[in-house]
This record gives C-alpha cells, sequence and structure tokens, in this order.
C-alpha cells in the first residue's frame, strides 16, 4: 500500500508543482486593451448599419427606468484597482442621468459566465451592456450579433459591430508624467516597476515611465521585475521587497490590485506611484508621490446619452488625461512644491499636445533604433512591445 | 551583489517562508498519523479570510490570527468527518475540501476586498534601532516570525518526545496495532488534523495579515500544494522542515534578485527556479528506505471490523 501510494502522491504533488510554475497568463482583470488591444480600428465598418438601433429603450414610460444598463466586470468591485476603478465610472452615468437603472455583476472573469451574465440583463430588460474585461470582448460580440436592439459597450477592446463598440482610457500618456515626478523624487537614481507578465501594453506603460523619468533625470534607471500573477499578493510583496534591495527607491506596479506593493512600499519607508484607481492611495499615506487611474464616468455618460437620444453610432473611443478620461491623483505629503509645478507643467504640455511620449528617436535596450528620428510609435503598435527602451533593467519577453 | 541585496534575499526568505512553514508543520502533523491532506490551500485560504475579515472589522489583528488558527482547525474537521467518521478516501475527500475552500474564502472575503487593516505589529530588536529605516525594516519581524522555530521545536518534540506523539505516529505506521495496543486512532487522527489546521491557520494569517495585509481570492497561490511536497523533502520532520520552506522561499526570493540585478536569462525560466528546485530535491531523496513514508499514510482506518 505504502508503495503505491507514496509515487501517486508525489504524481500529484508533482503536477500541481508544474501547473503552479506554469500559471497561464489569464489577464482577468486587466485593462482590458492588455495583451492584443486596439489593432485595427475597423470603425467604418460598422457606419451602415447605424440606423436601426436604438429605437426600443427610449420608449420611455412614466414610471419605468428609461435605460436599463448592465455592467459586468472581471473582479470585485472594492479591489482599489481597475475594477472599482471602472465600477465607479459605471455609476456616475447614473448620477448624472437620473433615470437609467444599473444592474451591476462582478466577478465575472470567464467568457462563459460572461455570457449568461449578459443574456441575464438583458433578459431583464437592459438595453446597454457594459462589458469591463478583457474576456467579456467576445461573449459580448456574438451576443451583439443576436441582440440587436441592444447596444454593447465594450472596455479596451478592439472589435467594432453595427451595435458594438469600445471605449478605454489612454495610460501612456499619464505614465510618462508619472515618470516625470519619480525622475524628480529619487535619490539612489533607482526606480523599481513590480509586473504581472511581459506583456505589449505592459511594456509600452514601462517604457513611457522610464522616458518619462530620463526625460527631467537622465541618469535614471528603471527596474523592472515580474510577479507571473495578477493576484499573488506573497509574490507582489517578495518582488516589491527585492527591487527596494536593489536600491530602487520609487515603486509602482502594473498588477490587479495596487494594495500590497504600495502597503509593502510604505513598510520599507520607499516612495510609491499608483495605478489603476486612485483609491489605493490609503495604502501609502506617507510616501506616496502621486498616481493615475481610469474615470470614464464622463464619456460614459456621454455614450449613454446618445443611446437615450437615438444619436448612438459604434465609435472606437479612446481619451487620455486631456478628456479626463484618465486622472491624476493628487500629490503626497513630502513632493516639494517645485517638483509639484514641474509636473504639471509636464501635464499641461502633454494635454496641449507639444509632448509626444514615443516621439523618435526611442533606442532599446541595445541601443537598436526602435523608433526614427522624426517618426512616433503608432498607437496599434504599443500592444505589441517586446522591447524595453534604454535604462530600462529587465527582460521584455 | 550588495550587502543590502543579500541582506534582502534572507530577509524575503524569511517573511514569505514563515507561511510555509507553519504550513509545513501542521501538514506534518497530518501526514504523522496517516493522513494525506490536499485539501490545505483551502484551509489556508478559509483561514487567511476569516482572519482578515475578523481583522478588519475589529481593528485588532491578534484576534485576527486567533481566528484564522480556529478557522484552520475547523475547516480541517470537515475533512476529518469525511475520512475518519465516514471513512472516505482521502485523496478525493482533500481535493474536495480545497474547492470547497476557494468558494467559501471567496464569500468571506468579498467585502474586505482591498480594505486597509492594521497589520499585526513588527517589532524592531533594540539592537537594530539605529539602523536606517531602509535596513531595519528588513528584520523588522512580527511575532509570528518570532514564534515560528519554537514552534517547529514545540512540535518535534510532541511528535518525539511525548506520549502522545508516538500514539500519534504509532496510527500513522499501523492503526491497527495501535487500536490493539490502546489508542484511539479515530480521535488521535481528529487531534492530528485539528492541530495541523491550527498551524496553517497561522501560516495564512502571517500571509495575509503581517506580510501582504491583503485579502485577495486565491491568494495562497498554490503554496498549500508546496507545503505538502516540503513535508516529503524534509522527510516527514518538523526540524527539517525549517530547512525546506528557508529553501524554497529564498530561491523564489533568490530568482527574483536575479531578475531585477538584469541577468539576461528569460523571467518565466528564473520563475521555475523555486520549484525545480523542490522537484530535483524530491527525485534525489525521493527512493531512500531510512525515512520512509508513514506506513499507513493515505490509507483509510476501517475501525475494529477488518
Amino acid at each position: 500500500m505504502k508503495r503505491k501510494l507514496f509515487p501517486l502522491i508525489s504524481l500529484i504533488v508533482i503536477a500541481v508543482l508544474v501547473l503552479t510554475a506554469c500559471q497561464p497568463a489569464p489577464a482577468v482583470e486587466e485593462p482590458a486593451a492588455e495583451e492584443a488591444a486596439v489593432e485595427e480600428a475597423e470603425v467604418e465598418e460598422a457606419e451602415e448599419a447605424e440606423a436601426e438601433e436604438t429605437e426600443e429603450e427610449e420608449a420611455v414610460e412614466e414610471e419605468g427606468p428609461c435605460l436599463i444598463i448592465g455592467a459586468l466586470y472581471g473582479g470585485p468591485i472594492n479591489d482599489a484597482g481597475y475594477n472599482q476603478a471602472m465600477h465607479e465610472s459605471v455609476m456616475q452615468i447614473k448620477e448624472n442621468i437620473a433615470c437609467v437603472q444599473i444592474i451591476e455583476a462582478e466577478n465575472v472573469p470567464e467568457e462563459a459566465g460572461a455570457t449568461t451574465t449578459m443574456e441575464n440583463m438583458i433578459g431583464e430588460g437592459a438595453g446597454m451592456i457594459i462589458a469591463t474585461a478583457f474576456n467579456h470582448q467576445y461573449p459580448a460580440l456574438t451576443l451583439a450579433e443576436q441582440y440587436p436592439d441592444v447596444i454593447f459597450e465594450h472596455a479596451g477592446g478592439w472589435e467594432m459591430g453595427a451595435n458594438f463598440a469600445n471605449f478605454f482610457g489612454e495610460p501612456p500618456d499619464t505614465w510618462y508624467i508619472m515618470g516625470v515626478a519619480a525622475g524628480l523624487m529619487t535619490e539612489t537614481n533607482k526606480l523599481g516597476f513590480v509586473a504581472a507578465f511581459p506583456l505589449g501594453w505592459t511594456n509600452t506603460f514601462i517604457n513611457a515611465y522610464a522616458l518619462g523619468a530620463q526625460s527631467v533625470n537622465p541618469d535614471v534607471e528603471t527596474i523592472v521585475a515580474y510577479t507571473f500573477g495578477w493576484g499573488d499578493s506573497a509574490k507582489e510583496a517578495d518582488t516589491t521587497n527585492s527591487l527596494i534591495n536593489q536600491g530602487v527607491d520609487v515603486v509602482t506596479m502594473h498588477v490587479d490590485s495596487p494594495a500590497t506593493v504600495l502597503g509593502t512600499a510604505e513598510s520599507r519607508g520607499v516612495y510609491s506611484i499608483g495605478f489603476q484607481s486612485l483609491a489605493a492611495q490609503e495604502f501609502a499615506p506617507e510616501n506616496w508621490i502621486s498616481g493615475i487611474g481610469f474615470t470614464l464616468g464622463g464619456k460614459l455618460t456621454w455614450l449613454t446619452s446618445t443611446v437615450l437620444d437615438g444619436t448612438w453610432e459604434p465609435i472606437f473611443l479612446r481619451c487620455g488625461i486631456a478628456d479626463e478620461c484618465m486622472e491624476m491623483g493628487p500629490f503626497g505629503p513630502k513632493v516639494p512644491q517645485d517638483v509639484q509645478d514641474q509636473v504639471l507643467q509636464v501635464r499641461a504640455d502633454v494635454e496641449a499636445g507639444t509632448i509626444v511620449v514615443f516621439t523618435g528617436p526611442v533606442v532599446d535596450q541595445e541601443g537598436n533604433v526602435k523608433v526614427a528620428e522624426g517618426e512616433v510609435l503608432p498607437v496599434d503598435l504599443m500592444s505589441s512591445v517586446d522591447w524595453f527602451v534604454q535604462g530600462v533593467t529587465g527582460s521584455a519577453k | 551583489m550588495s550587502t543590502l541585496a543579500i541582506l534582502g534575499v534572507i530577509s524575503s526568505a524569511i517573511f514569505s517562508g514563515t507561511s510555509l512553514l507553519y504550513t509545513t508543520l501542521g501538514e506534518t502533523i497530518h501526514q504523522r498519523s496517516g493522513i494525506v491532506n490536499l485539501g490545505l490551500e483551502g484551509v489556508l485560504l478559509i483561514s487567511a479570510s476569516s482572519g482578515f475579515a475578523v481583522a478588519a472589522l475589529s481593528g485588532n489583528p491578534f484576534l485576527g490570527v486567533i481566528v484564522a488558527a480556529l478557522a484552520g482547525g475547523l475547516a480541517n474537521m470537515i475533512l476529518g468527518y469525511l475520512i475518519i467518521t465516514r471513512r472516505a478516501n482521502q485523496l478525493a475527500s482533500g481535493l474536495a475540501l480545497m474547492f470547497f475552500g476557494f468558494g467559501l474564502s471567496a464569500l468571506i472575503g468579498k467585502p474586505y476586498v482591498g480594505i486597509k487593516i492594521n497589520a499585526l505589529p513588527r517589532i524592531t530588536l533594540p539592537a537594530l534601532s539605529n539602523l536606517p529605516t531602509l535596513y531595519k525594516s528588513l528584520f523588522d519581524f512580527d511575532i509570528l516570525i518570532y514564534l515560528v522555530i519554537p514552534i517547529a521545536v514545540l512540535i518535534w518534540w510532541l511528535l518525539f518526545k511525548t506520549k502522545w506523539g508516538l500514539g500519534l505516529r504509532a496510527v500513522g505506521e499501523n492503526a491497527d496495532t495501535a487500536f490493539a495496543s490502546g489508542r484511539n486512532p479515530f480521535l488521535i487522527r481528529y487531534q492530528a488534523l485539528f492541530l495541523g489546521g491550527m498551524l496553517a491557520g497561522l501560516g495564512a494569517a502571517h500571509l495575509s495579515l503581517a506580510y501582504t495585509m491583503n485579502w485577495s481570492e486565491y491568494m495562497t497561490a498554490g503554496r498549500g500544494f508546496i507545503a505538502v511536497a516540503l513535508v516529503i523533502f524534509s522527510k516527514w520532520h518538523p526540524l527539517r522542515a525549517i530547512g525546506g520552506a528557508l529553501l524554497f522561499s529564498g530561491a523564489v526570493a533568490f530568482q527574483l534578485f536575479l531578475q531585477s540585478s538584469g541577468v539576461q536569462v528569460s523571467p518565466f525560466l528564473l520563475d521555475t527556479i523555486p520549484y525545480i528546485l523542490t522537484l530535483l530535491v524530491l527525485l534525489a531523496w525521493g527512493g531512500t528506505r531510512k525515512h520512509a513514508a508513514p506506513a499507513s499514510l493515505g490509507r483509510v482506518y476501517q475501525g475494529g471490523q477488518q
């Protein structure tokens, strides 16, 4: 018996270890643009079919809501991260347009679950669906064909249809601004970036951050380390500590919830910068420099109003900090006034278009020119960047 | 490699090895009594979520630790009922407990995602108080870290130096013989599960209340299974488990050090180092006769009827 059991247990343990070691990269609650992203914005395709969309849901009855919106999220809406940012954006619609009714479903990471959730929402009378996780795009697209009267909006996707469109913020610009803040604050000239996986968008964020820091501090080095999990908190703490022990004195991250990374940096007395939701600031009350979050409520309100008045069209909507789709957090207590002024000046320049982040020449770690002088890295390539700019330590693939 | 980096690897090994060690000690007790608890992952999650919830509600992390330990013991009672009283298959019941833990912990933890808690306080040793924060914070340990090695010694003493431990090991080797010599295998296995579950609960408490200061779904990320591997790795011995847990978490810290120092090796590959190391040790030690598994490990005790 013992003989038989030992190999069995060993086998199970080995199988689990292997599974754990090669954890897949399911970007469950990611800013859905993440991996595959923007590819081709096929706006034109949809134009001919725009007419017949909206009639039903604006048949306003006296008592009932003027529009039922079904919103679904990949993770919990109180994660102080991406899902919370999306939830707050959706709730802003209700604040601005009182007659709408919002049905929410959180923790819907899987495609199958998303399909049934959306069908239920439509069954309850939803005339508009807002799907915010990466995995929601194709289920929503399929349902969009089935329910031509319902409007589907997906956060960060790239597919378009007669009644299916997408919207998202543009984080790279804001990462550049955060880089400026970090570059001015660092004393060791080393910045740490905790990333989940080496993915195209993550690499773009890191590059924008490094370029921003270098623009004010040419000696600055940005060190990247991966946790290989979107929510492995203990690994996030390990990684943050590892970076800090390399001499890093500003930490930021691209994982689901900023809580552990910011909390760990705070306990080590190291500066931090937030991402996804500005709610993260409470985890680093002392050493918070600033942060960036998604604030898409304004655009979602506008989209809803076009659904209500029947003028909704499928558009590939991308909006940045100038459009108030991204928001910059308040500065922390340790950020001196002149740094704040300088950062705000850069922000103004980015908004005005006088600073364009990926303007050539952009050189990668090995010294190859990735963006030639006088050119700009096109947005559709940002999702598939597999290189880091010079001054970044770490591997982009 | 700078001093800070070297100290950092050691510090990380201790911080993240603590929860592993508690869990491994718990599983050592289970296996010594003849039970393979593959539900440990679920037990950890239930403990971590309930401990975190209580710490968030009460504002008192110590209360959270106590609740986490109790939750671990109680979660194991489910397994105990299945495999001791109902005589179900241990491996299947363990896996069922794991999946139950996934669901239950998500439910318990749901309202507390993204909540900030008072973490378990860190205690600075007087000798270190003059160092700069960066260094001092490396060795600002919390109470659970200070206690983990004494507890490992205590478990060793319990298992190998007391009558109770002798009985427990006897049940693990041959429950029928133990029964014939006047022990109650049912009771002993329940006790083993409860004590082991409480230790796993302490590990989970360290993870959520001290180290990450956070609850997120499935935050244990396989640590329950690592602990099962470490039990085999450490040859069912509580003191060797200390080395096993430190080695594993040290390997994690070391590969992160390599990543962040910019070695030109794929980070995907580096990330597998701790697991490869564990596999290699399991392979190298797997077949020796001297330290074999408890003889009736995984066997359901059928009671007197035969």
